[in-house]
């Protein structure tokens, strides 16, 4: 057996300890459910149980926040337009639609922090907004992961912008440097406040130079005694090489360059020149990249990826992506110095450092607690073409395995299913499957859940499901005596055994009442009467009445008798048929030709001839018979008159 | 990461203010949907739960058999409400559900012994049960219409006992054709058994309509408790997952190439009985409980072995679940 890098997460059922009973468990759709049993089997199990409840565990509750479901709806629209860029682009023009997509799922994230923060203020349960917070916490380390994926991996920045793109990761993710200057230049004498010389330093940190010398020049006008030093600290500022987008320079031109500045910063330092401020001082240092000037800052800096870049800023602003492992371990190292030891996030950074995607994927889906991150990261990333295939068991590659977990977990939920479906869609080895085994256990308690259901199966000639949900659905009509709908249904699902036992129902009703119901169904069958035989005959037999009703007697006539003699007809009804044709053997002009009134008649001696037994009582049957006899009697009367007039009729002249 | 998100007390009638001691449940199943819940347990009822939208509503308690009852399984939905029962008193019952209310459908007491298991057929083949009891037999009612069920009975499948019956997920050979209604495609109808004798057995219908033994699968040293047959994901392999007295849980699988050549590989060595094993719709996760009181969730890794990804411990302390806006309001 493989061992996982870490123990299986253990969930505590509450309930009593026992050391007697064991757990039952069974599957459904999208949980599971567990109680406290005995598997012995024993006769006379007095045991009462400990515990009297039965608890359904779903693996997946993020699928229920209010607010995720933003990111589930908006990211997957995002998610289906990656599938479809065209897959000719290449180059340029393909990096940057990645890139686009890549920002479009952070500005997701973003949105759902912004409103989740929102709430988490707002909340009026401390407990609740701890939670909230928590879940803003991590939506926000989702983001600063996605964001330094999209870097290294989509942007690709290569060395030079490289160190652009890092610091606007980190000046995004460490947002105090806005309060803190609001505060600061809002204040009466902003050189004087209490923040004012952490409010410089973070500047530098991240590399904000121009807002820095602004800063100092307020520090310039205010102590005149060190206008001076101020002036040429905010020249080093400005004269510092940094790459800039549209700059023409070559990397090597910037290296030299800086190199220059650099070697100007020391000259100044060892000439003592800002010994007279200790702040300006302490600020030189640190643009010399000086290590044990910047751990000075941790508070300042409040994590060590930040640490990291302004190292890299100020030591090695030209770094190139391959070196960067090295820098990012050894600043991890130095800025935890050996108090604390790394935590999730950090190794999931370190990872990315490295260029280990595979690695950064493990590591967030042990992390997350829900699949969302990794399925469209990984989609993201393989669209790259980044990802070597896994060979796994299930999905033939990482990407799709991710995304078959993901979606089947939308599954659960009875509104973000529908998502799911187009998740399977573009999983091509799996996804089928999966979703034909899925889509069967959506509950189907709306007819317009039905429809949506079925209209999605349609789609992807899904015949197996269509079949089955109809059958299924015909089943609830009958159960619930709407014979019309249940009709429909199993016309939709070419069920003839069905059909057959609706049109029998329907029948019998008939029989009962003397009327139909659902005749617009019936009447409008059309080519689905032929589904079966008994269904046929429902509308032929509809169709007698209403020539009947439109008197159309001679037509009314033949499709009658065709009805029994061609044996469409079950034999229990033909009592039925033989007395409605009563009403037309009365009636005063000849209906029933010589011929057709032969065959009546052959037809009731068929019959009569071969009655079956009744298993009714005795006084019941001869009752029974009694009624029989007399409805036998009054048509062989009738069908006698009728052939006697039909003889005279054929025997005269035509037309008379 | 799994949360508790629901809890059926089955210990509670509505009306009822002081809490009526309940006695062991031996068997719970979800229906098809997930919508409903049915219970049994030694007191020789079945109760029957309205789950939707994390309630508990009790929508019956039907009492028919004499003795503990074992198990309960779900008809597919197509058949309409059905769900089935068996128990010591050697009977297996047929519920249905007509115009709202439970009624006993249908009553099988071929059996001369105590009904351990049963099981409803891949709705593809009808609607067939197969019931395992401990007189060794395999019965397998068929219904035909009309009220009317039709039993074959494979007698002696295992000796001293029969634990477990599981079907095969519905597979039609050859070529996938839509076939004009009325006609029924050729399906191989199969399931496997697991009995007191260690073994479990492959059975397979024959054109006779005769159910004839196709497989003996030996690896457990002790009685075979429950046996689960995987659902069909489209890949050409068969997988069996198999549990027993002996602890062990194996995994066998069957390339359906070669045909007839069933492979097993050891899941776990557990310190105590296994019961149960079950497999998720998709057949990704394979759930084992044991004697140990957990429920294990296992996994099958890129190359093949099987992890387990998480643990189901029944025990004290609190579950944190995570707080939902839906349950904040609730409130």
């Amino acid at each position: 057996m493989e061992e996982l890098d870490g123990e299986p997460t253990v969930t505590l059922i509450p309930g009593v300890n026992s050391k007697k009973n064991q757990m039952y468990f069974d599957w459904g759709p999208g949980e599971m459910l567990v109680c406290e049993t005995s598997f012995n089997k024993k006769e006379k199990s007095e045991m009462v149980p400990s515990c009297p409840f039965i608890y359904i565990i779903r693996k997946d509750v993020d699928v229920y926040s209010q607010i995720l479901r933003k990111l589930f709806n908006e990211s997957h629209g995002i998610f289906l337009g990656l599938q479809r860029i065209d897959e000719e682009l290449t180059g340029k023009s393909r990096k940057s639609q990645l890139v686009r997509v890549s920002k479009n799922y952070r500005s997701v994230i973003r949105a759902c922090m912004e409103e989740m923060h929102q709430v988490a203020i707002a909340a009026k349960d401390p407990a609740n907004g701890r939670q909230f917070s928590s879940q803003v916490s991590i939506l926000s380390a989702m983001e600063l992961i996605w964001n330094l994926c999209e870097i290294l991996f989509i942007e690709v920045a290569p060395a030079g912008p490289l160190l652009l793109h890092l610091l606007d990761w980190v000046r995004l993710h460490v947002c105090e440097v806005d309060s803190l200057s609001a505060d600061v230049l809002g204040s009466e004498n902003p050189s004087k406040h209490d923040s004012f010389w952490n409010l410089v330093t973070i500047l530098v940190l991240q590399g904000r130079l121009d807002e820095a010398r602004q800063m100092l020049s307020k520090e310039a006008d205010a102590s005149p005694a060190s206008a001076g030093i101020c002036r040429i600290m905010g020249d080093l500022m400005r004269t510092m090489p940094i790459l800039s987008p549209g700059n023409t320079q070559t990397l090597t031109e910037l290296e030299l360059k800086w190199q220059h500045w650099h070697e100007e910063c020391e000259r100044y330092l060892q000439d003592s020149t800002f010994a007279t401020s200790p702040h300006l001082e302490s600020l030189l240092k640190i643009m010399l990249g000086d290590e044990a000037a910047l751990l000075e800052q941790k508070e300042l800096l409040s994590n060590w990826y930040h640490f990291l870049v302004t190292r890299l800023l100020y030591s090695n602003p030209t770094v190139k992506p391959i070196d960067l492992h090295y820098y990012a371990q050894s600043s991890l190292d130095l800025f935890l110095g050996g108090e604390s030891s790394p935590e999730p996030l950090d190794n999931i950074l370190l990872a990315a450092f490295e260029f280990d995607i595979h690695q950064v994927i493990k590591e967030c889906s042990i992390a997350l607690s829900n699949w969302w991150f990794v399925a469209h990261l990984t989609d993201l990333l393989d669209h790259c073409k980044l990802l070597q295939s896994h060979n796994l068991y299930f999905g033939s590659n990482m990407r799709e395995f991710l995304l078959l977990e993901y979606a089947s977990g939308l599954f659960a939920h009875p509104s973000l299913w529908q998502l799911g479906v187009d998740y399977f869609d573009y999983c091509p080895e799996l996804g089928r499957v999966s979703l034909e085994l899925h889509i069967e256990r959506i509950p189907l308690n709306t007819e317009q859940k039905a429809l949506k259901v079925l209209r999605i199966c349609e789609q992807r000639q899904m015949t197996e499901q269509v079949r089955s949900i109809c059958k299924i659905l015909a089943m609830k009509a009958v159960r619930n005596n709407r014979l019309g709908s249940a009709l429909s249904w199993s016309i939709r699902a070419k069920d003839a055994a069905f059909a057959t036992l609706v049109s029998d129902r329907f029948l019998r009703d008939y029989c009962e009442r003397g009327c139909f119901s659902d005749l617009d169904l019936i009447d409008n069958l059309g080519p689905a009467m032929m589904l079966s035989d008994r269904l046929t005959f429902l509308g032929k037999y509809r169709e007698f009445h209403r020539m009947y009703g439109e008197k159309r007697f001679a037509d009314a006539a033949s499709l009658l008798l065709s009805l029994m003699t061609s044996r469409i007809a079950p034999r229990s009804f033909w009592m039925t048929l033989l007395t409605d044709a009563l009403p037309l053997l009365e009636q005063k002009q000849v209906i029933f030709s010589a011929e057709q009134t032969y065959e009546l008649m052959r037809c009731l001696e068929d019959l009569t001839s071969r009655r079956p037994v009744h298993g009714e009582s005795d006084t019941e049957q001869l009752q029974d018979d009694d009624i029989e006899t007399t409805k036998v009697e009054m048509l062989r009367l009738s069908l006698a008159r009728n052939l006697a007039r039909a003889i005279i009729r054929e025997g005269s002249l035509e037309g008379s | 990461m799994v949360s508790v998100i629901n809890t059926v007390d089955t210990s509670h009638e509505d009306m009822i203010a002081s809490r009526a001691v309940l006695p062991l449940q031996h068997d719970a199943q979800m229906d098809y949907y997930g919508t409903r819940l049915a219970t049994c347990s030694s007191d020789r009822s079945v109760k029957i739960f309205d789950v939707r939208n994390g309630g508990q509503i009790l929508i019956a308690d039907l009492r028919g058999h004499e003795g503990p009852v074992w198990q309960v399984a779900w008809a597919h939905p197509m058949y309409g409400n059905i769900l089935a029962s068996c128990s010591y008193d050697r009977k297996v019952i047929i519920w249905r559900e007509e115009n709202g209310t439970w009624e006993k459908s249908h009553e099988h007491a071929g059996h001369d012994s105590s009904v351990n298991s049963v099981c409803w057929a891949p709705h593809d083949y009808g609607l067939i049960l197969a019931c395992g009891s401990s007189d060794g037999a395999i019965s397998l009612l068929t219904y035909t219409g009309e009220g009317q069920w039709e039993v074959k009975k494979i007698n002696n499948a295992h000796t001293i006992g029969c634990n477990a019956v599981s079907w095969a997920p519905a597979v039609v050979p050859g070529s996938l054709i839509d076939h004009p209604s009325g006609q029924k495609p050729n399906y191989i109808k199969r399931f496997a058994s697991g009995g007191c004798d260690n073994l479990i057995k492959l059975w397979k219908e024959e054109e006779d309509g005769q159910w004839k033994e196709e497989q003996k699968l030996e690896a457990h040293s002790d009685w075979v408790r429950d046996v689960a047959w995987a659902p069909s994901i489209g890949l050409p392999t068969s997988t069996i997952a198999s549990c027993s007295q002996d602890g062990r849980v194996f995994i066998w699988t069957c390339d359906d190439a070669s045909s007839n050549t069933w492979s097993p590989k050891l899941l776990h060595k557990f310190n105590d009985v296994v019961w149960h094993v079950s497999w998720s719709i998709t057949a990704n996760i394979l759930a084992v409980s044991g004697g140990d009181n957990k429920v294990t969730l296992w996994k099958e890794s890129v190359d093949g072995q099987w992890v387990c990804i998480s643990d189901v411990n029944k025990g004290q302390g609190s579950v944190s679940a995570s707080v939902t806006e839906g349950q904040q309001n609730e409130q």
